[in-house]
Parts: structure tokens; C-alpha cells; sequence
């Protein structure tokens, strides 16, 4: 258990750690979440630029103003990110059913085969387990093999859920934007 | 549903036809205008229809596990004193698996189970309990959902009040005759050469 005087110096310490202060730091942690995809730009391939430019056009009401079209942009760009995320779910889910599991089979998967492949080495035996087939423990009949591939990627749904809830926030706020702001309710 | 706004996606054993209707039948209480508020439309439905996939997700997860739960139950229940379970293992297994198919196997596992002063409840007991982690992930999920369909219909209702503030002040204005007085002074400017 940490002391007291541990206590003090990992508050004090936690009152300093208040994210990147440079410009740079900044920048490069807006990028952190561009590993998942979820988060990257919807103008990042051709056809979605294309879909984006006549949501925006639709929304904006054709209007030529920069502002107006910058406004409708945002609440394009949120509604394209809701849709992505909303096909990523749908994906994994089709994955697990699929595979059975969305990673590929470890060569262990328990401490007992770690146990059996160490010990046969001692033995100067090179004994591999055979790969585990999710797919063959997964139910061939529906709605039991959709329901199991939804159980299987539960964690991976609900960080998804995550961003959605975030997209939809964006989407709200540019929404108030563009009609000239109301206090919006960001708690969505 | 606007011609621009993407599809949702659905899992391949779902119905198009039967989200559509979901979405028909909130298009005609919410009766959206212009593409803002269709996209709040579309998500209100894309938000229900996780919630019906999740829900009927649930009841399955519970059924798919009533079979090893009933093996466990009948493995305690047919358990002797002094017996390990995986003496009594395969009758267990022979039974959990014909009780599914075999009305006489359902009335001797319901004679077995009185004996304990318990029913079938006791089994659905346990197949909740070992799928209680999955299921607390869904309900976490399910209540994430309710959620964000109650902002999101909240979002149409704020939308339309911004809209109408908005409305409001453009009107305010034309009665005040500002706009009419900001033309009138923007024309009586002279160009000036640069």
C-alpha cells in the first residue's frame, strides 16, 4: 500500500500530468486516435469526398456563403462518421459469425498447453498444440450463431458504442451551429 | 428516407423490409422536415433497431446456455453422497441433452428437481448466472442505447425550437426594418476607386 507521503507525491505529480502543452504535443496527440480509423477524416478517399460534397450541398440549401457551407460540413462529416462506425459494428459482428472470433488462434491459448509444449522440449520434443477452430464452437443455426457473434465481440461493440455516442454529440453541436445556437445538450 | 443519407448497414439474417417499416412508422409520428431532421429520423430507427438486436440477443445468449446449466443442475442433483460429479457426468449429459427433445426426459428431470423443492426456474437460474457477465455488457450497452434514443428524440425537439428562434428573429428583424435600413445604407455607399 503506498504511504502517505507516496500519496502527496502522486497527487502532486498527477497535478502536472494536464496533457501536451507545446503546439506540437498538441498536434500529435490529436492524432492519437487516428490508429482506430473511427476518427480519421471522412474526406480521406475519394468517394466518401464526394458523398460528403452533395450532403453538404443538400444541407446548406445550395447556398454559395463559406460560413453556411462550413457549418453544413460539420454536420455532414458527423452524419458520415455516425455511418462508419454503424458499418464497422455490422462488420464484426459478420466476422465473428464468420470466424468465430476476430483474431487469429493463438498457438496457446491455456497455461496447461504452455505447460505440455515446455515439458516435452525438456524431453527434446517439439510438440505444437493444433490451432484451436472457433468457428467450429460456433452454433450453425439462427438466431443462435448471430447472437453467440455478438456475444463473442461485445467489447469491441461497446468501445464502437463510444465513438458513435461521441459522433452523434458532434453532430448535434454543428446542428445548433447552423441555426444560429441554442445552448445544445452535449450529455447525449 | 432522404436519397443522400447513407443505409444502415444490417447483419445479413435481418430484414430490410422490416427496418424499413421501423423507420416508416417514426417518420409518420415525427413527421421530419428537411434533411436535418430526417437524419435525426434515421438514427432514432438505427438506435431502436440495436436495441431489438440486442434484446433478442439477450434472451438467446440465456437459451444457448441452458443446456450446460442444466448439466451442471443434474450433475449436483444426481451427485451421491461420497460421489465425485464426474461420477454421475455422463448420465448428466445424456439427460441435459434429451431434455431439449424428450418429453419423458423433461418429467424425469422435473421429478428430480422436486425432490430439491426446485423447478425449471432453477435452470434458467443458472444458465443467468453463468452468462451473467455477457449479460451485464449487454445491459450496459442496452441502457446506452435508451439513452441516446431518448436525446436523440429530444435533439428533433431542440432542433425544431433553434429553427424557430431562428425564424423568429429573422422576422423581429424584417419588422424592425433593419435589413430593410443595412440594404438601404449598403446601396447609398459609393464605389470607390482604388
Amino acid at each position: 500500500m503506498a504511504s502517505e507521503r507516496q500519496i502527496t507525491a502522486n497527487r502532486r505529480n498527477a497535478r502536472n500530468s494536464t496533457g501536451p502543452h507545446s503546439g506540437a504535443g498538441k498536434k500529435r496527440a490529436s492524432r492519437n486516435a487516428y490508429r482506430h480509423g473511427l476518427t480519421l477524416s471522412v474526406t480521406s478517399t475519394a468517394a466518401y469526398a464526394k458523398q460528403l460534397d452533395k450532403l453538404v450541398r443538400e444541407i446548406a440549401d445550395d447556398s454559395k456563403d463559406a460560413i453556411v457551407l462550413e457549418r453544413a460540413r460539420a454536420i455532414a462529416q458527423a452524419e458520415l462518421d455516425l455511418a462508419r462506425v454503424r458499418r464497422a459494428k455490422v462488420s464484426l459482428i459478420e466476422r465473428a459469425s464468420a470466424f468465430g472470433e476476430l483474431d487469429p488462434p493463438q498457438a496457446f491459448s491455456t497455461v496447461t498447453q504452455i505447460k505440455r509444449f515446455l515439458n516435452a522440449l525438456d524431453r527434446g520434443k517439439l510438440i505444437l498444440p493444433k490451432p484451436s477452430d472457433s468457428s467450429a464452437t460456433m452454433p450453425s443455426q439462427e438466431p443462435y450463431r448471430s447472437a453467440e457473434a455478438i456475444r463473442r465481440v461485445l467489447p469491441e461493440l461497446r468501445r464502437l458504442d463510444r465513438y458513435e455516442r461521441r459522433a452523434a454529440v458532434r453532430r448535434h453541436r454543428a446542428v445548433l451551429d447552423f441555426f444560429g445556437g441554442m445552448k445544445p445538450d452535449y450529455n447525449l | 428516407m432522404h436519397r443522400l443519407l447513407p443505409k444502415l448497414p444490417l447483419l445479413i439474417t435481418e430484414s430490410a423490409d422490416e427496418f424499413d417499416a421501423l423507420r416508416d412508422a417514426f417518420e409518420q409520428e415525427i413527421k421530419p422536415r428537411g434533411i436535418i431532421e430526417q437524419m435525426y429520423v434515421h438514427d432514432i430507427s438505427a438506435i431502436v433497431w440495436e436495441i431489438l438486436r440486442l434484446r433478442r440477443c439477450k434472451v438467446v445468449i440465456i437459451n444457448l446456455a441452458l443446456r450446460s446449466a442444466l448439466q451442471d443442475l443434474l450433475k449436483q442433483v444426481l451427485r451421491q453422497p461420497g460421489q465425485w460429479e464426474h461420477h454421475v457426468e455422463g448420465e448428466a449429459q445424456t439427460l441435459a441433452r434429451s431434455w431439449f427433445t424428450d418429453q419423458e426426459a423433461k418429467k424425469q428431470v422435473s421429478e428430480m428437481l422436486s425432490r430439491f423443492d426446485l423447478d425449471e426456474s432453477a435452470i434458467e437460474a443458472e444458465a443467468i448466472r453463468r452468462s451473467s457477465s455477457d449479460l451485464e455488457l449487454l445491459d450496459r450497452m442496452l441502457t446506452s442505447l435508451e439513452s441516446r434514443r431518448n436525446k436523440a428524440l429530444g435533439c428533433v425537439a431542440e432542433y425544431r425550437a433553434s429553427l424557430a428562434q431562428q425564424l423568429r428573429d429573422s422576422a423581429d428583424r424584417i419588422i424592425d426594418g433593419k435589413d430593410v435600413l443595412r440594404l438601404e445604407h449598403a446601396s447609398g455607399k459609393r464605389p470607390t476607386a482604388a
